[in-house]
């Protein structure tokens, strides 16, 4: 059987428009819908468009939201000749770009927003119980067994699993998440929209920090965030004639490792691999060639096995790749520039993309541009940690 | 009289009713494909390798060892008050499936990968068991 390779005639072809996000971090009086209506307005205005310019919608809510971008639509006043809700978890984002991607190249559609929006603070942690309660999801969609009879409930355990199995393989450290969290939240000092802004850390704080499931602390772990964020997707040629300048759609790849987490070595070597492998390929690029990284850090872990998976570094090496100071702006690959998840706003990864692009556009100030970028990777996982899909955006 | 059981019980899909009343017989029962001989877990209908509907369930050896494991230091369900820290373990039985489970008589501190541990079974109603594992 041979393996399925993205078609490298679709480099550059297709490019981002426009970026927009909401309000972000705690927004107690908006409904997700509403948040993606206020970035959505945002993204087509950066683009120069309005919602009846678009014809493609491919957007993501919470998970209880029944056909969220038809909802979603409804409230845009629009019609769409391609819409779906994606739902692969942290995965759907990219996901949604790619479709995008696709549903223009077979004459689908023209113009596609691509978004994601949740209140997921306002859910979770306006009272205690609702933070029990975790409803970010509707309890029709709990485990049934073998899993919570054993006390295993939440994302951190999940993925505190593969940070275990990780230590014991490779020897890698607390010290070492630890390093991810700061040089991040060091970036979000940065950021005004972050939601840590303000809050620096140091290692001493980290170490302190209590424990939530071990190997994970606090600080292992991404916000909780209201927040949404929206891109416009469209050929290049016409992104030429918009209001931005177009960032470029290089490459792309997606794996799904569907036999699960806890299957083979998925939890070592995850599907960030062959998505990577495909993305490059379609590119032409490698690892070297990238200038700057948005790797989807929902736990400190998931940075440090990416980055390996992604050939940044060899596997089992990441905790000494991230320690010597890598991530940081003035570092060999800057990496979630904004802040990323755990410490501007956790968004599924929509922000990573809005910030990739950003970078690429070279819109911000000294103090938070990378010098000179070319490239970005940006990564999306989830969907019960298994689901990958991976975006190489370049600079027009 | 006996305190209330408090913890989530198993809503066991069809496919895994005879798993669990395997273990309420104090047996841990895992299904073989009769066409190519693969152990799996969790249940389903047809054999994950080859998708032959025809299998056993067979009693495992309930030896295996600890791949990896967490340690909630933090209550998500009020099953567990006064019981945090806890361990929750990814064994991997000798037969070559994974499943999930908790450990007994050591202390979360003393848990590490790779350890062997062997099958225990946790009478926790009347009409519910749950397999457990304990250091072999």
């Amino acid at each position: 059987m041979s393996v399925p390779q993205p078609n490298p005639a679709l480099r550059d072809k297709y490019a981002i428009a426009g970026t927009g996000t909401s309000r972000l971090g705690q927004v107690p009086d908006v409904s997700s819908l509403g948040l993606m209506e206020e970035a959505s307005a945002n993204a087509l205005s950066d683009a120069g468009l309005t919602a009846k310019d678009i014809d493609g919608l491919l957007v993501r809510g919470p998970d209880d939201i029944y056909t969220f971008h038809q909802v979603l639509g409804e409230r845009l006043g629009i019609n769409a000749s391609f819409s779906t809700t994606t739902t692969n978890g942290g995965a759907s984002q990219i996901l949604s770009v790619i479709l995008a991607v696709m549903a223009i190249d077979a004459g689908l559609a023209s113009v596609v927003l691509c978004g994601f929006g949740r209140d997921a603070w306002s859910r979770t942690h306006r009272t205690e119980q609702a933070r029990i309660s975790g409803a970010t999801r509707s309890a029709a969609m709990d485990t049934q067994e073998f899993g919570p009879e054993y006390g295993l409930f939440g994302a951190p355990a999940m993925h505190a699993f593969g940070a275990r199995r990780h230590m014991h393989e490779f020897g890698t450290t607390r010290e070492q998440f630890g390093a991810i969290s700061l040089a991040f939240r060091e970036h979000a000092q940065r950021n005004p929209q972050a939601q840590m802004l303000g809050r620096p850390l140091t290692m001493e704080d980290y170490l302190a920090a209590r424990m939530i499931v071990e190997p994970f602390c606090l600080l292992d772990c991404s916000l909780r965030s209201d927040g949404a964020g929206a891109v416009i997707v469209t050929s290049t040629e016409r992104a030429r004639d918009m209001k931005q300048k177009p960032v470029l759609i290089k490459g792309f790849g997606t794996h799904n490792n569907l036999r699960g987490w806890f299957d083979g070595d998925n939890m070592l070597r995850t599907a960030a691999g062959p998505s990577g492998q495909r993305a490059y390929a379609m590119a032409g690029l490698g690892p070297k060639d990238i200038d700057c990284a948005q790797i989807y850090d929902c736990f400190t872990y998931m940075v440090l096995t990416q980055l390996e998976d992604y050939g940044f570094c060899k596997k089992g090496e990441g905790g000494d790749f991230v320690s010597s100071g890598t991530l940081a702006l003035d570092g060999a690959l800057p990496t979630n520039t904004s802040g990323g998840q755990l410490s501007e706003t956790h968004n599924e990864g929509m922000l990573q993309i809005v910030e990739g692009a950003r970078q690429l556009q070279g819109i911000y100030g000294p103090d938070r541009q990378v010098p000179a970028a070319e490239t970005c990777l940006v990564s999306g996982h989830g969907g019960n940690t298994v689901c990958h899909s991976s975006l190489i955006l370049g600079a027009a | 009289m006996a305190k209330e059981y408090t913890k989530p019980l198993p809503r066991p899909a069809p496919e895994s009713e005879p798993f669990w009343a395997a273990a309420r017989d104090h047996k841990l029962k895992i299904q073989k494909c009769r066409s190519c001989g693969n152990h799996w877990f969790p249940p389903s209908e047809h054999c994950p390798e080859c998708l032959s509907a025809d299998h056993d369930w067979i009693e495992a050896s309930g030896r295996g060892r600890v791949f990896s494991f967490v340690t909630y230091q933090r209550l998500y369900n009020k099953g567990w008050e006064g019981e945090v820290p806890y361990v929750v373990a990814l064994i991997e039985l000798d037969e070559g499936p994974r499943l999930l489970s908790n450990l007994t008589g050591i202390a979360p501190e003393n848990v590490a990968c790779d350890m062997a541990v062997k099958v225990v079974f946790d009478d926790v109603t009347p009409e519910v068991t749950l397999p457990k594992f304990t250091p072999a």
